[in-house]
């Protein structure tokens, strides 16, 4: 496999999903998404529930620009 | 043992409790199923209120009926086809009852964007398993794609408890809609495969 196709694969493979729970595959795809819930700040998406709540990457922002 | 594997196996330990009363006490698997939905139905309305935390603990309650009746069926020696249909419909209304509790409170603040997003999520979340039971009847499986009913209901909760509800409809939204082409996919390339074989 080419370092030229292997991102290639690994999107088909996120895309095309054949991997059982509880694999290595399944766990990382559970903290790419835990992480876009959490670290996303509320206001990118337009959340009706949580304006003005700052997400993690809005509260990490906010402490270095103090 | 992965990390999903761990959290699976620790939730295991209280759920074989309820497991065991349930079935000390024989209750019928086809009622606990039934329990669960008019339970989501009341987290459905908690959803439309805007009361994401009380909404998130009554979803787990829902989901431990949801979750142990078939488990509990076995261990009766109920199983049977009828108690899988019964089972496969009320997830459905399982999960329309908290899609519609959210447009409703989308709805009421006026945020037709999210209505939107829910209902496209509501939508493909119901097509993910219509795709499957109707791709079963053609080939012997069909069970790709991420998103399937436990992880949308693991989704709905952390939304609820986190207040993180926009977000988590986004990634049901767009992960149904790769289930259901995977489904799509897998169904189309298979039915080619057999009626290549029939031919040779």
């Amino acid at each position: 496999m080419s370092l030229v196709t292997l991102p290639a694969r690994v999107l088909w493979h996120a895309f095309f999903w054949t991997y059982e729970r509880a694999t290595w595959q399944y766990d990382l795809m559970v903290m790419a998404i835990l992480a876009f819930v959490w670290v996303t700040p509320p206001a990118w998406l337009g959340d009706p529930m949580a304006a003005g709540q700052p997400g993690l990457i809005g509260w990490a922002i906010g402490l270095f620009s103090r | 043992m992965t990390f999903t594997g761990a959290i699976g196996a620790l939730c295991m330990l209280p759920l074989r409790l309820i497991i065991g009363l349930c079935v000390a006490l024989r209750i019928h698997p086809n009622v606990l199923t039934f329990v669960g939905v008019v339970i989501n139905v009341i987290a459905g309305y908690y959803l439309a209120t805007g009361r994401f935390t009380t909404a998130g603990f009554i979803m787990i309650v829902a989901n431990i009926f949801d979750f142990i009746d078939g488990k509990v069926a076995t261990e009766l020696g109920a199983v049977s086809k009828f108690g899988g249909f019964w089972d496969s419909v009320i997830d459905r209304f399982s999960d329309l009852a908290l899609f519609i509790g959210l447009i409703y409170l989308y709805a009421e603040r006026g945020r037709t964007d999210y209505v939107m997003v829910t209902s496209v999520a509501m939508t493909f979340a119901l097509m993910t398993s219509y795709t499957r039971a109707r791709a079963e009847s053609l080939i012997p499986k069909c069970k790709v794609g991420f998103m399937e009913r436990p992880e949308r209901i693991v989704l709905f909760m952390i939304g609820a408890f986190t207040n993180r509800m926009a977000a988590v409809l986004w990634v049901i939204g767009v992960l149904s809609v790769f289930t259901v082409a995977d489904r799509v996919i897998l169904t189309w390339r298979e039915l080619r495969r057999l009626e290549r074989e029939a031919a040779a």
